[in-house]
């Protein structure tokens, strides 16, 4: 296939190489998406695309009878969603000028079909599988009065740096152990040589040192983790989300979600599946409080690891918010759920009445469940189906954008290499201290489960949005998404930080936050499809 | 406006968009219109922009250091300016050897090749200066078809856009990025071992490029050459095309307009020298070492007056240019391989930068 080819976004469909003498059998399947289209970053069916070029066309004649001269006004208020499908984007845009016609064929969200990912459009631009190699060159190295200087020399040290990273990465992937050792000496020889307060020097340190922990320490098994007490938890936690906005991001995006969810409800219940200091809650609680109509009764279940040292931090945090919500006149309820593994957590714990509106709110927890299974199946399925269970109107969904739970080692070492760099450059931008010090601590743990963990030690499986679209559909939800609403003020948060870089996308009704042009975190809503039978709730 | 003025307008739109239907074929209608409809609700009245509702309608894509078609892709922040240049580099299939990810970063410790010529091609996407970004993905598409064609490397490059930038900032990143990529090691090729750069740009892209080769010429700045796809340019003066095709063809005069407010420095008028080349304020190019170009103009554009206007300036300074004119082309022709005046470019583009 040469570059005229035509369908540049798909490997998979071939029609020419056929030597027989019949016609080659129909290979679209009915839902088979426009390939042209796809190249340009539109799912539409093929079977729709007249249908679609006659929409647009009536939607110009109502956009000029309703607004001529100014079509700016359409921007202003509106709430889109989804633009990957045009379709139901066009039909949107129909319905809000003309609310009388009534649209035929597919609605908004509605771009469901059997195989989500029909020409492997997603497959070939996987976001995981990108990268942002600023790390090997215009390095900062930072001048006597914090100019970036950039030299020669330094550049070739980086990318000398990166490739033995990775040739020593692949001896341990082969247990070629005394040859890994060699390579680490070269590395801290390297990492001598460049500037090791930022940049490639900064985080190359922190896999270099990951990469000896798991030389040294029986790599074949992976070692494990040295926990850290709830206490030491918390202040890395929390440094990091002073740091830097991802999961101000995260909190930010999810609580708006939740927030339309619960309108006109006047009993909700939130569950958040890892309470930490319930950063997240007060905006909640506040935006609730001035809702129009006044607050709905809120009820609170914040689920954490049990304490070891004598403290009940999930009921101080709960004391805390209860006397927020009092000072603003929200009935409030708190309830914490102490569980060292989310899948030891059994719905009848949560207490949900069938009263309620429910939302769950998972923050970079799922992945977590990602690990070997024990006698009762894989943990992700089992919790995903109490979810269902409970029938949310929404579950909303956080998670790092990157693959980190490929099976073989150097995939998971490269793609970390690449995603953490981003992470560690955008938190370059901060000067804060000892935010930024601490903050970087609390990645580096992540960084040394990635790479020095296995098995069950190992819970930072990072799945990227493409899979967990797949887990979850297969699952029984259904996607919620997330508007130009919710991308606009994810949008103006970030333009409280002064480093200008990170970028908010939307991706097909979930919006990402990244670094540049590399989506970092992503943020997604779902809703559970009612199981068929009948629903038991709160057993 | 009156009301007899909407339904004539109303009326005139469904002339205009039954022409349009005839000539370009239905996936490239598709696409226009819908960008069209989209990019009326995005300007305003009062010269300002909605930008928030432009980045959430974009539609991206990543970078991709897997190679697709032969062609792998990596974002690089140049860090004195925080511009973003996204480089696609093509990859023979006897070349693909080793780990496809690391492949990416162990080419970059050698230069493009020590024998052969690799083309460099420098883009600049178009959108009148306003709209999208080298990660949209109709210009990775179409960075990444451009990659594969010249078998070389391709820089994307993410200048600052209007309004929130004006002149001259996008050709001030035009020449930032042309300086990085000549200073780049390891896109040296050939036995001179230099690196070997072509600007190529569309629409605003276009300009963009013309204006970036201008400042090399005058620096001693090597381009081997231009090409530039229905470039824009413009003047105060009507020109004929542009009265006969307004609004016939997806683009409107005072949509042409509107972005030249939004790009020019308050105040200023079309005959501004950024927009009209050779006009009363344009400054001459004989004796310069202007590389040799390649003007592409589609006939459907309405624009074309003015592109074919910088055509003849450019022969009457005695630089070396060829025009293909497409008559039945379209603004956006170039986004789908789905008609001949797509593939007649590629054999052209191929041909220019391969010669």
């Amino acid at each position: 296939m040469g570059p005229y080819d035509s369908s540049i976004s798909s490997n998979s469909t071939s029609s020419a190489c056929s030597s027989s003498t019949k016609p080659p059998p129909p290979q679209q399947p009915p839902e088979q998406m426009d390939h042209l289209l796809a190249g340009a970053g539109y799912k539409v069916r093929s079977n729709d695309l007249t249908q679609v070029a006659d929409r647009l066309e009536q939607l110009e004649t109502v956009m000029v009878k309703s607004s001529p001269g100014d079509f700016s006004e359409l921007g202003n208020d509106t709430v889109y969603y989804n633009p990957t499908d045009l379709a139901s984007w066009v039909d949107s845009l129909l319905t809000e000028l003309n609310p009388n016609v009534t649209v035929h064929g597919s609605g908004p969200g509605d771009v469901s079909d059997p195989d989500p990912d029909p020409n492997g459009f997603n497959n070939n631009f996987p976001v995981n599988m990108n990268n942002n190699n600023n790390m090997n060159m215009n390095m900062n190295v930072y001048g006597e009065f914090g100019q970036q200087v950039v030299t020669p020399v330094e550049e070739d040290v980086s990318i000398r740096l990166v490739h033995v990273l990775m040739t020593c990465a692949e001896a341990v992937q082969r247990g070629e152990l005394s040859l890994a050792s060699l390579l680490i000496d070269d590395l801290q020889g390297l990492l001598g040589r460049v500037n090791s307060g930022c940049g490639i020097g900064k985080v190359g340190s922190f896999f270099v040192d990951a990469l000896s922990r798991r030389v040294v320490n029986s790599p074949q098994n992976g070692v494990v983790q040295v926990d850290l007490s709830a206490y030491e938890n918390e202040i890395l936690y929390h440094h990091y989300y002073e740091a830097c906005p991802y999961l101000k991001f995260a909190h930010f995006t999810a609580n708006q979600a939740i927030l339309e969810a619960f309108d006109g409800q006047d009993c909700v219940h939130v569950i958040d599946f890892n309470l930490m200091q319930g950063l997240q809650w007060p905006a909640l609680i506040q935006a609730l409080a001035l809702r129009p109509g006044g607050p709905p009764l809120l009820r609170l279940t914040g689920i954490g690891p049990p304490s070891m040292d004598g403290r009940d931090p999930l009921r101080e945090i709960g004391l805390k918010l209860a006397e927020l919500a009092r000072s603003v006149n929200v009935r409030f309820a708190f309830r914490g759920v102490a569980a060292s593994r989310l899948d030891d957590v059994k719905p009848w714990m949560l207490q949900v009445s069938p009263k309620e509106a429910v939302a769950v709110n998972s923050i970079m927890q799922l992945h977590k469940l990602l690990g070997p299974g024990g006698p009762r199946g894989p943990p992700i399925d089992l919790v995903l189906d109490w979810i269902r269970e409970l029938n949310p109107r929404i579950l909303m969904v956080v998670e790092q954008e990157s693959n980190h739970n490929q099976p073989e080692f150097l995939d998971r070492f490269t793609e970390s290499l690449y995603y953490y760099s981003t992470m560690f450059d955008s938190l370059d931008a901060c000067t804060a201290q000892p935010e930024k010090t601490l903050a970087e601590l609390y990645i580096q743990r992540e960084i040394c489960n990635v790479v020095c963990c296995e098995g069950s030690a190992r819970v930072e499986r990072h799945e990227p949005l493409v899979r967990w679209r797949e887990r979850l559909t297969s699952a029984g939800f259904a996607p919620l998404h997330l508007g130009s609403n919710a991308f606009k003020q994810a949008r103006m948060l970030l333009t409280l930080f002064s480093a200008e870089g990170y970028s908010v996308e939307e991706n097909e009704g979930c919006l990402t936050l990244g670094w540049h042009s590399r989506p970092l975190i992503a943020a997604s809503a779902w809703q559970a499809i009612p199981k068929p039978s009948a629903v038991t709730m709160g057993r | 406006w009156g009301p007899l003025e909407k339904f004539l307008m109303a009326g005139s739109n469904e002339i205009n968009a039954n022409e349009a239907k005839k000539v370009v074929p239905l996936h490239t209608w598709i696409l226009i219109s819908n960008f069209k409809l989209a990019y009326n609700m995005l300007r305003r009245p009062d010269g300002t922009f909605n930008r928030e509702l432009a980045e959430f309608l974009d539609r991206k894509v990543s970078a991709n250091t897997v190679p697709v078609d032969g062609v792998y892709s990596f974002d690089v922040v140049d860090r004195s300016t925080s511009l973003l240049n996204r480089v696609y580099r093509y990859l023979s299939p006897e070349n693909d050897s080793g780990r496809q990810l690391g492949a990416g970063i162990i080419e970059l410790e050698k230069p493009l090749s020590a024998t052969e010529v690799v083309p460099v091609v420098i883009f600049f996407h178009g959108g009148s200066f306003t709209h999208s970004s080298a990660n949209s993905a109709i210009y990775d598409t179409f960075c990444r078809r451009l990659t594969g064609l010249v078998e070389g490397v391709v820089v994307s490059v993410n200048y600052r856009r209007s309004p929130e930038h004006r002149y001259p900032s996008a050709y001030e990143d035009g020449w930032e990025a042309l300086k990085w990529v000549h200073s780049r090691s390891w896109l040296v090729s050939g036995k001179e071992s230099k690196v070997h750069v072509y600007l190529a740009g569309d629409s605003s892209g276009g300009n963009i490029a013309h204006h970036v080769a201008h400042r090399a010429a005058m620096s001693n700045v090597e381009v081997l050459g231009n090409i530039l796809l229905h470039p824009l340019f413009g003047g105060e003066e009507r020109t004929e095309s542009e009265k006969r095709l307004d609004g016939k063809y997806f683009v409107k005069l005072q949509d042409r307009d509107w972005y030249w407010r939004a790009f020019l420095p308050e105040g200023e008028d079309r005959d501004h020298p950024a927009c009209n080349i050779f006009g009363p304020r344009g400054s001459s190019l004989s004796g310069l070492n202007f590389p040799k170009s390649l003007v592409v103009v589609a006939g459907l554009d309405l624009v074309q007056d003015w592109q074919l206007a910088y055509v003849k300036g450019l022969q009457k300074s005695g630089h070396d240019v060829k025009l293909l004119f497409l008559e039945k082309a379209t603004i956006g022709f170039y986004f789908l391989p789905n008609n001949d005046h797509f593939y007649t470019l590629m054999e052209e583009m191929r041909n220019f930068i391969r010669s």
